[in-house]
């Protein structure tokens, strides 16, 4: 008996396996109906769709029940058909709403595609609806506040030092006057060993002259960093992360900074160019729904409002602070290096797609200009108006490296007038 | 053949007076006012120890707290939605026009930085005149008004609108009569706007009224042709002109235009052709065209009639009376340029500067017997650039003295300080009730009117212009209005219930009417080009067959009535030309091409005849004219000016310009005085000693050579015989070196001058002043000899010496007044020579700077790192050519310094590409360094070589005579490199052998015995 209810027991297990397992697998292909909807959501509808508001488009949650399959199939695939030659109502109702945008066709959608979306319109894959994050304001404790810090301690500790003798010579004097004998106090000369070193004329003199080094050291490096801003990192209006857009994003840097590759300034975007995103993309799943809040700084600058989808009159510019500041005796042009030198963005300003907050990466000293001009080549592969200056150099200066300095590329006239 | 003409700058120089040789000992021509500066600053010169030590600790203190500075918080501050054509960094060029020129207007992120003239435009040859590269400064005029004003306060303009409206129909039911004045209306657009406001207003009439007039010469037409028109006159098809008084290059109607015809004749091109024209100039005062002429003869204002009548005589072979008996140069040189017109019929041209008609009736019958008309004349194209008719004006007077003017109009114009008898003006309007100006600022005519609309400056504005028969040009705005301004016509269009008060559309809709239609070209194209040509009509031919009866009489007497006391020549100089834009500081500190002041007006009188009078240069003077008008002005010694004369410019003494133009010189308008129906600029005046001294801010000898040779000058038949001739070119010499060789395998940026293509117009040094940020240093520092134009004209006076050039015919020797004293001051020729930085290859400046801020390029410049500058001017001192300016205050921002440029507003002209110098530095040409970088830096982009012509400088483009040409000498094909193979090209001073950069050629002169030996 024992055999046969092992058997079943058997049975019964790999019969459990098999439904859960059934079971499991019809769950998962279900999940990724609505998963591979939601990918093709996110890349073909969010520009003018959102699940639960109104944007471009109407807000599509609950589309599937307002709407039969088959006309939402038909209406995806190319909605104008449907308002201007069929004349179909519900489509002249919901164009009514909209006029005069209408949506655009999707023909390469295939009907398991658009099931897919629509799998995922009905039921979105729980995303954890976190409550809004609350961004927690960084409690920066700056230089300033820690020095600040240091001296009150040092004030305190030199206040309780008075306080302390103050009280000493007090109790001596109540004792004096209550007539107790205060026992003199016995002074050990424990300084004598100190006094002899000091009148060590050699000791004195080597120690004099190891502090005439320090100092001096510490004042040339002072001075020659001065005006040097490695590493100025100012406090942005917005908080702008290059690490997210150019990093994780992988969006260009001449997207935003196309002055780049045409003129002298690489240039700050305008806030239209933030828009061309920023239109659409809100982050509002971070923030519960709501419009991120710095995103937000963009809407208030242009005076836009993301509900209505329009813009008002009081708009204000938006005062980035300037990171990398070339004095203004130096001329420099991007686009002569970016575009005809080759140079990468990251050659000067350093790992931008790994800072969340941008900072001064280069010194921008002049000495680290002519380096460069010494040791880099000039690209003038390919470049009809190198031709003529090459040959005319590899008269004089045969076999030598064409480096921008051998171009001319360290006189003074060059950056300065 | 070496010349050995002695070449001098000023009376000054010449005479060696003991002011003039004390500058020049010294190490540096400025003085150095230690102590003055130090009493300003409240310091003692003899400083206590106590006080020392203070100042040193609290420097040290101040010094050591200003170096703890942190990162300096620099805002940048983006677009919020950037203009799609605008890329921060890159300059855009808009098409637009100013007087009737077609120009280019180069705006950064928004803002006009520049003006050039359109290359393809038909007035000045891509060059423009000082008047139009300065324009740009006056969008950013400080004291232009910001708000409309009614009855003097700020209002609003539907205030104006509705006060103005209610106005004009009282006047509209009173039948009382509306007058626009102007100056010349060309604009097809704003003719029409006038046309609908008059269609709502039938009692308008406009009313022209220039400053300067050509009535004259219209009228003449009118009588003598039936063509009541200004021609256009074609110097470039005459070989022999001959101009009595008229400065054709400097002032006289189109003078860019003139420019480059005249030029086009005397030119290196030309003269490879063995080609010039012969210019003969009679004259009053010494204009810039007398110091471009062959011959010149000073005649005073009594005696030009008489010159013209007695050319007459010698053309026709009608013996009359003798004239210029008191004048026999004047007869002689009148009997020669009879010879050489009859000579080149067909190719001769007769001007006169006069605004008499009769006057003008006798050149017309004088071109006509040179068959001028059809050739040199065109009266079937004519120029619309003045029509002004002066009796209209004064008719206007006398109805508003008759109280039948209601309301009155003011455009462009501002007759209480340009009209000659402008109490009588401004007595008649008080007569009329509405008075309107569409000014941009409270001018004195804007003063005494109960609105200012103020107007847009032509940056701002829409507009077109048809400066000639067929060529219509267009004006489009670079920048959005500044102020509250509207446009004058849109005013008018508001005015009358226009159906399109849109002044865009209105002109667009009258373009496409008319012009466009008839060309069948679009607007959209006419923004790109700028401009639309019709065409040339056909010329005809014209002959002068009326009697001169009247005319000749008519012309003695007023010469005779001329001829008393001392003679007056009133003149419009080169750089305020009419004085409306006086209050520009580039044109007041841009030195005047022949006396070289600035800031001034001034008596001109002729050494000799100065002394008569005993005075001395720089007296003041009480001029009194014959209306009892008087003026108190410095006294000039001006070599040339015929004696028993002297010449005051207009343009000077406004009082309501703003606060650069005000008080500047004085208003010489006054002594003007109408005859025979025009207003003539001449009279006779008397002069006193008014006591005391004003020294003028003149910049001519404030760098002296110390009298060695930088000009070299030949005659048209020695350069027939031998184009090296004057060079110095001949035979070779061993040449020793001090410096070794610069080797500049790459670029090698040059430039070539043609010493006879420069008229000295000065238009270049105001092009280099807007494009390199050079500050304007005003009256005072100019007379401290510390004027920072990196660019000047050095004008060179010379004796016609004796026996050098002349040959043996008797009359041309008789040129000569007076044989025996060769230093005639009335018969001195004249050389224009700009002098820049010559980029040395050896050059002296760079071997003494101690701190190496001054150093050469591969490229063949001479750099200048103003940071790495301390200030030891040392460069200045040792440079030959004395073209190193020093920054003795920081201009741009020192309280205690004027400069006219310090307004925060006004600073938006700069160009963002160069630098402005601080105090204690020493700047000069970069050689447009900038655009040197941009030009090499597009072509590398482009991946190609930069081809010549792609890098201009802006002295180079601004020149409408192609006097200077800059490029590569190491690219053979290059426009520089063949105009320096020229056998006339020499160097300045090159005999110490700094190799400059920049060659010069030699210029040539056709005097009297080239014209001969060729005939």
């Amino acid at each position: 008996m024992r055999n046969i209810s092992l058997f079943l027991r058997s049975v019964a297990k790999s019969f459990l396996v098999t439904v859960l397992l059934t079971l499991a697998l019809s769950a998962a292909t279900k999940a990724q109906d609505a998963a591979a909807g939601a990918a093709i959501f996110k890349s073909r509808c969010t520009a003018c769709h959102k699940l639960d508001a109104k944007s471009v488009g109407p807000a599509l949650a609950g589309v599937n029940d307002r709407h039969k399959k088959e006309w939402l199939h038909k209406w995806i695939k190319n909605s104008q058909a449907m308002i201007f030659d069929e004349k179909d109502p519900e489509a002249i109702a919901i164009y009514d709403q909209f006029k005069p945008i209408t949506m655009t066709p999707f023909p390469d959608l295939s009907d398991g595609d658009i099931d897919n979306i629509l799998a995922y319109i009905a039921a979105p894959p729980a995303t954890g609806k976190k409550g809004p994050v609350v961004t927690e304001a960084k409690e920066e404790i700056s230089d300033l506040m820690i020095g600040g810090l240091v001296l009150v301690i040092i004030v305190a500790f030199i206040v309780i030092m008075l306080l302390n003798r103050v009280t000493g010579t007090l109790e001596r004097l109540v004792m004096k006057n209550n007539g107790v004998e205060i026992p003199e106090e016995v002074t050990v000369d424990r300084g004598a060993k100190f006094k002899k070193l000091f009148k060590n004329k050699k000791f004195v003199f080597f120690t004099g002259i190891i502090i005439i080094i320090i100092l001096v050291s510490i004042g040339t490096v002072g001075m020659w960093n001065t005006g040097v801003h490695t590493g100025y990192q100012p406090t942005q209006p917005i908080k702008f992360s290059h690490q997210l857009h150019a990093g994780i994003n992988k969006i260009d840097c001449r997207y935003c900074h196309s002055g780049a590759y045409k003129s002298k300034n690489a240039s700050i975007p305008s806030l239209n160019v933030c828009m061309n995103c920023h239109n659409y993309v809100t982050a509002a799943d971070n923030y519960g729904g709501q419009v991120s809040p710095e995103i937000a700084k963009i809407y208030t600058a242009l005076d836009y409002n993301p509900d209505t989808r329009e813009y008002g009159p009081n708009k204000k510019p938006i005062e980035w602070v300037r990171v990398h500041n070339l004095p203004d005796l130096a001329y420099f042009n991007h686009s002569q290096h970016v575009v005809v030198g080759g140079v990468r963005c990251q050659k000067c300003h350093g790992p931008v797609q790994t800072m969340d907050e941008l900072y001064q990466y280069s010194p921008l000293t002049m000495k680290w200009c002519i380096n460069c001009h010494r040791e880099t080549e000039v690209n003038s592969k390919g470049n009809a108006y190198y031709d003529r200056m090459i040959a005319a150099h590899e008269k004089i200066k045969k076999g030598e490296k064409m480096t921008a300095a051998v171009f001319g590329g360290t006189e003074c006239g060059k950056c300065h007038y | 053949m070496e010349s050995n003409k002695k070449y001098w700058k000023g009376i000054e120089e010449l005479q060696k007076t003991p002011e003039f040789v004390e500058n020049n000992k010294n190490e540096f021509a400025e003085s150095l006012p230690i102590e003055e500066v130090l009493n300003e600053a409240g310091l003692n010169t003899v400083t206590p120890r106590r006080d020392f030590l203070k100042a040193m600790g609290f420097g040290l203190g101040a010094v050591t707290l200003a170096a703890c500075q942190p990162v300096p918080v620099v805002k940048s501050i983006p677009y919020l939605v950037k203009p799609e054509e605008v890329v921060p960094g890159i300059p855009n060029y808009y098409v637009s026009s100013f007087n009737g020129q077609s120009i280019l207007v180069k705006t950064r992120e928004g803002r006009p930085i520049k003006i050039e003239g359109n290359p393809a435009g038909l007035l000045g040859n891509g060059g423009t005149d000082a008047t139009t590269q300065a324009s740009v400064l006056d969008l950013y005029d400080a004291s232009k008004l910001k708000d409309p004003t009614k009855n003097g306060s700020k209002a609003s303009w539907s205030e104006i609108d509705a006060f103005v409206k209610g106005e004009l129909n009282k006047v509209q039911a009173s039948g009382k009569k509306i007058r626009i004045v102007s100056a010349t209306i060309n604009s097809p657009s704003t003719k029409s706007v006038i046309a609908d406001f008059t269609a709502q207003y039938p009692s308008t009439k406009v009313v022209i009224n220039d400053a300067i007039s050509y009535t004259g010469i219209i009228k003449a037409n009118e009588n003598s042709f039936g063509k009541s028109v200004l021609p256009r006159y074609r110097f470039d098809k005459a070989d022999v002109i001959v101009s009595f008084g008229a400065d054709f290059l400097g002032t006289w109607i189109t003078p860019e235009e003139f420019s480059k015809q005249y030029v086009s004749n005397r030119n290196a091109a030309s003269l490879e052709r063995k080609k010039m024209s012969r210019h003969i100039q009679l004259e009053t005062g010494m204009s810039m065209t007398g110091t471009n002429a062959d011959s010149r003869v000073p005649v005073k204002p009594s005696e030009e009639g008489q010159a013209i009548i007695a050319l007459y005589q010698e053309l026709t072979g009608t013996p009359g009376t003798p004239l210029l008996t008191a004048n026999k140069a004047a007869a002689n040189v009148v009997k020669l340029a009879a010879k050489e017109l009859l000579q080149a019929k067909g190719k001769a041209l007769v001007v006169s500067g006069s605004n008499d008609v009769s006057v003008q009736i006798l050149v017309n019958a004088i071109n006509s017997v040179l068959g001028s008309y059809g050739t040199t004349i065109d009266l079937d194209n004519p120029s619309y650039q003045y029509t002004g008719n002066d009796a209209e004006f004064a008719e206007l007077i006398s109805e508003m003295n008759r109280s039948e003017v209601g309301a009155i109009f003011f455009l462009d114009s501002n007759p209480a300080y340009d009209y000659f008898n402008a109490k009588a003006f401004t007595d008649a309007l008080a007569k009329v009730g509405l008075r309107v100006s569409f000014a941009e600022r409270a001018d004195e005519t804007a003063a005494l009117c109960n609105v200012v609309a103020i107007n847009h400056n032509y940056l701002e504005a829409w507009g077109d212009q048809n400066a000639f028969e067929g060529y219509y040009t267009v004006i489009q705005p670079a920048i959005n209005p500044v102020h509250n301004s509207r446009q004058a016509e849109v005013s008018l269009l508001t005015w009358s219930d226009n159906a399109v008060t849109d002044y865009y559309q209105y002109v667009r809709n009258n373009w496409e009417k008319t012009v466009l239609a008839a060309t069948g070209k679009t607007w959209k194209s006419v923004l790109q080009t700028g401009f639309v040509y019709t065409g040339e009509k056909p010329v005809g031919t014209y002959t002068f067959s009326l009697s001169l009866g009247n005319v000749i009489p008519t012309i003695m007497n007023q010469g005779r009535a001329l001829a008393k006391d001392i003679e007056l020549q009133v003149y419009q100089n080169v750089p305020l030309r009419d004085g409306k834009h006086a209050n520009n500081a580039f044109l007041q500190e841009l030195p005047d091409p022949v006396s070289k002041v600035t800031w001034d007006n001034f008596v001109a009188i002729a050494p000799k005849f100065g002394e008569k009078l005993d005075l001395e240069e720089f007296d003041l003077v009480t001029v009194k004219g014959a209306n009892g008008y008087s003026v108190t002005l410095p006294v000039l010694f001006q070599p040339g000016q015929a004696q028993g004369t002297i010449s005051i410019a207009v343009g000077y003494g406004r009082t309501a310009a703003g606060k650069v133009g005000n008080g500047v010189g004085k208003n010489a308008y006054p002594f003007a005085t109408v005859q025979n129906g025009t207003v003539q600029f001449n009279g006779t005046v008397t002069i006193e000693k008014a006591g005391g001294r004003e020294e003028l801010a003149q910049t001519q000898t404030h760098h002296s050579y110390e009298g060695r040779n930088v000009i070299r000058e030949t005659t048209f038949a020695e350069y027939a015989k031998d184009p090296h001739a004057g060079s110095g070119k001949h035979g070779g010499h061993k040449k020793y070196d001090l410096w070794y060789k610069r080797e500049m395998p790459g670029h090698n940026w040059v430039m070539a001058i043609d010493l006879n293509a420069c008229t000295g117009c000065g238009s270049c040094i105001v092009a280099c002043n807007v494009e390199n940020n050079i500050p304007v240093v005003g009256k005072d520092e100019v007379r401290r000899r510390r004027e920072m134009h990196w660019i000047r004209i050095d004008r060179y006076y010379s004796f016609n010496e004796e026996g050098k050039s002349v040959t043996e015919e008797n009359e041309i020797g008789e040129l000569q007044e007076n044989k025996d004293a060769p230093n005639n001051m009335d018969n001195v020729s004249v050389v224009h020579q700009p002098m820049l930085c010559q980029h040395c290859d050896h050059a002296p400046c760079e071997t003494v700077c101690p701190v190496l801020a001054t150093v050469h390029s591969t490229e063949g410049l001479n750099h200048m790192a103003y940071n790495r500058c301390v200030g030891t001017r040392y460069c200045a001192n040792n440079c030959p050519y004395k073209v190193r300016r020093f920054n003795w205050f920081n201009y741009w921002n020192d309280s205690r310094f004027e400069n006219y440029l310090q307004e925060e507003f006004t600073q938006l002209v700069l160009n963002p590409d160069v630098t402005t110098r601080f105090r204690g530095v020493m700047e000069k040409c970069t050689m447009c360094i900038q655009r040197i970088q941009g030009g090499k830096l597009q072509a590398k982009i482009e991946k190609r070589p930069v081809k010549d012509g792609d890098i201009k400088m802006a002295c180079q483009q601004a020149c409408t005579s192609n006097a200077i040409i800059f490029g590569d000498v190491n690219d053979p094909g290059s426009e520089v490199a063949k105009a320096l193979k020229s056998e006339r090209t020499y160097y300045v001073l090159e005999e110490i052998d700094v190799q400059p950069g920049i060659g010069y050629q030699v210029k040539v002169r056709n005097t009297p015995a080239a014209a001969t030996t060729e005939a």
